[in-house]
């Protein structure tokens, strides 16, 4: 993984530095709150209801193990012991002091880590594929650009005070575990016929109040000229996007507005501007693709003995790898996906024992490798196959065994009303609900891929809109109310789910989900996931078994 | 009847107020009556107290129990701390924690429609 230079680390021990002396101030009361609100803000902390809460960059969803190990003493030294992994694959720490937040800053700086730019108008944390560099799918290594990306962003003068938040993803492969489509830019490597090098460019996608799925700009874009197609995307944007109106001040807002063509001809006439030289220089992207070298990997046999003998003897590690494991680029090694989603638990909560005992397998079984996905989970990936059976006894130890990835309960939760400010409703508890309905793993295999989300308000941190099953918490005359949506996906068949009626009450969520489901194993042909049988019978099947059963 | 709530500066935690100080239990917080001129009195009072609290407002109350509670329920989670995990105020446990676990009710939150008006 890249490692920071000198360059960096000055720079981060400067701007910890600085926050130092902001808090000290504040809590002198040299700084009034609206003067001092934006300063934490720039570096991720957040007064929500209980307690400051910290937004930790986690870059394009990439740990070492002495980083996670520092996260879970962050947690068990600062927090109750836990944190909070989230859909922006950054992780939250949810009860903490401002005063100690300079020393968090201090400590997080030891291991190459900060929280900046992880909230306000600006460039936020880059998302890209968790099975990179694992994956025989990919065309390239997407960490490689979203490093470079990282890099460029960060503190870029120009892009600093945007109209509003920007998030950018890089996937290499056409299966999108990123949800590209509905970033601000989504960026997806190619290679031409000449075997080039290359992205299509896709802008204006976004979730919250009003969701878009992201247009192509640019089919080909060489990737010598990554940088200046950004900037050139970002000028118009930073030029005519609408800071008047902050619901519409996003660039989705502006592309809809004028429109894919005319938006895409201002930045081609923008970008014409800036001139035609290659903009990243060859020997710093080698520079960044040297700390993404191809790990060293043994050579073994394609099928393992070991792994085989341990799924026929134990029925449930033979779950866990039929649903947690998935192909590795080379023979005897597998992607291992963790799941933070046990049963009846807060999805994406981590506890500090458990980010321990992630960073020890890894350490062991890992290649020193552990990524963060969107959906809240973790991943381990190069594993050999040889060692599967142990890593997951390891895992099963700390509780984090649970055979649940693209199940329905596998749920995506924001944290909701029950510690955000801006929350309408609970987002953790329904998904409590749904998951110990679907408990019974027989029965969770037998419905296949399911994704469900959950957000406790409009600005959609929990992806609802692009939820097979969706789920927004409203406040309804006061009390907690959810709208469902289905048919969303956030994948490369990316899709805006359809309502599915009016809005229940917080008691009959898990029941209508129940009964969605219920109505997909009744209507489904052979081999369709939920989405496929929905997308071909619409919405008036589940409409009607729903509403029939709720009243 | 309503309370006057906060966060304290230091370190976000609820607070409550009485008596001129901030405490951290709801069940300790002064009461006001609705027509009751001192429970603003005590908002313009706290606001002056930069360093001390994080954007005070009044609530309103219900009585649950016998014992008043917050109408609405987002402040509820506030006096009591997540649903999700019980380590939040609700783990101290007693009477007034039970009222509060049981009160019904939910006007929307004054500081939330204060955090919609600001945004």
């Amino acid at each position: 993984m890249y490692r920071y230079d000198q360059i960096d680390r000055d720079m981060l021990a400067d701007r910890t530095a600085e926050f130092r002396g902001q808090v000290a101030r504040r809590l002198a009361g040299e700084l009034t709150e609206d003067q001092f609100k934006p300063l934490r803000l720039r570096n991720g902390l957040y007064l929500q209801l209980h307690a400051y809460m910290l937004r930790i960059a986690i870059p394009y969803g990439s740990l070492n193990p002495t980083q996670l190990r520092k996260l879970a003493w962050i947690g068990r030294t600062y927090d109750k012991g836990y944190g909070h992994f989230t859909t922006r694959t950054n992780l939250q720490f949810h009860w903490i002091k401002l005063a100690d937040a300079p020393d968090i800053m201090d400590h997080l700086a030891s291991v190459d880590m900060h929280a900046i730019q992880t909230s306000g108008n600006c460039i936020r944390n880059v998302t890209a594929d968790p099975y990179a560099g694992a994956t025989a799918e990919e065309i390239d290594d997407p960490r490689v650009w979203a490093e470079a990306i990282r890099q460029w962003s960060t503190i870029h003068p120009e892009f600093n005070w945007l109209p509003r938040k920007f998030k950018i993803a890089v996937t290499a492969a056409a299966k999108d575990r990123t949800a590209a489509k509905t970033h601000d830019i989504g960026l997806n490597l190619k290679r031409d016929r000449s075997g080039a090098l290359g992205f299509e460019v896709m802008v204006g996608g976004g979730l919250g109040r009003m969701p878009y799925i992201g247009q192509t700009i640019r089919p080909f874009l060489p990737a010598t000229r990554l940088f200046s197609y950004l900037e050139a995307i970002l000028r118009v944007y930073n030029r005519h996007g609408r800071r008047d109106n902050i619901h519409k001040a996003r660039i989705k807002v502006l592309v809809a507005a004028l429109g894919r063509d005319e938006f895409a001809s201002q930045v081609e006439a923008e970008w014409e501007k800036i001139g035609h030289t290659p903009d990243l220089p060859d020997t710093e992207l080698a520079r960044i693709r040297g700390a993404f070298a191809p790990k060293t990997f043994d050579t073994l046999p394609a099928v393992s003995e070991a792994f085989e003998a341990a799924k026929l003897a134990t029925p449930a590690f033979a779950r866990f790898a039929r649903n947690n494991l998935k192909p590795h680029k080379v023979a005897g090694y597998a992607i291992v996906e963790v799941s933070l989603k046990a049963i009846g638990e807060t999805p994406g909560d981590c506890s500090s024992e458990q980010m321990e005992a992630v960073a020890d397998i890894a350490e062991r079984y890992g290649q020193d490798d552990i990524r963060v996905t969107h959906e809240q989970n973790l991943v381990l990936p190069h594993v050999k196959l040889d060692d599967v059976a142990a890593v997951w006894a390891a895992l099963d130890a700390v509780g984090l065994a649970t055979p649940n990835m693209n199940l329905v309960s596998d749920i995506i939760a924001c944290p909701g009303l029950d510690y955000c400010a801006l929350a309408n409703a609970r987002a953790i508890s329904v998904a409590q609900h749904i998951a110990r309905k679907f408990a019974d793993p027989d029965r969770a295999e037998l419905v296949g891929e399911l994704k469900v989300k959950i957000s406790g308000c409009i600005n959609a941190c929990g992806h609802h809109h692009v939820g097979h099953i969706g789920i927004l918490g409203v406040d309804k005359k006061g009390e907690e109310f959810y709208q469902l949506t289905l048919g969303g996906s956030g994948a490369e068949d990316a899709a805006v789910g359809q309502a599915l009626g009016p809005a229940l009450p917080y008691d009959k969520v898990a029941e209508a989900v129940d009964t969605l489901v219920e109505t997909y194993l009744r209507e489904r042909h052979d081999g369709e996931r939920f989405l496929d049988t929905f997308r071909r019978t619409g919405v008036a099947p589940f409409k009607e078994a729903v509403y029939a059963d709720v009243h | 009847m309503k309370a006057l709530t906060a966060n304290r500066l230091t370190d976000g935690e609820v607070v409550f107020w009485r008596k001129g100080q901030w405490v951290a239990r709801f069940a300790e917080a002064d009461l006001f009556a609705d027509d009751d001129p001192a429970g603003e009195e005590a908002e313009g009072h706290a606001k002056s107290q930069r360093t001390a609290v994080v954007e005070p407002y009044l609530i309103d109350l219900t009585q649950a129990q016998g014992l008043w509670a917050p109408v609405s329920y987002r402040e509820r989670i506030r006096a009591l701390g997540p649903t999700n995990l019980n380590h939040g105020k609700q783990a101290e446990g007693g009477a007034a924690i039970e009222a509060l676990l049981t009160a019904h009710g939910a006007a929307r939150s004054t500081g939330r429609v204060d955090l919609i008006k600001r945004k």
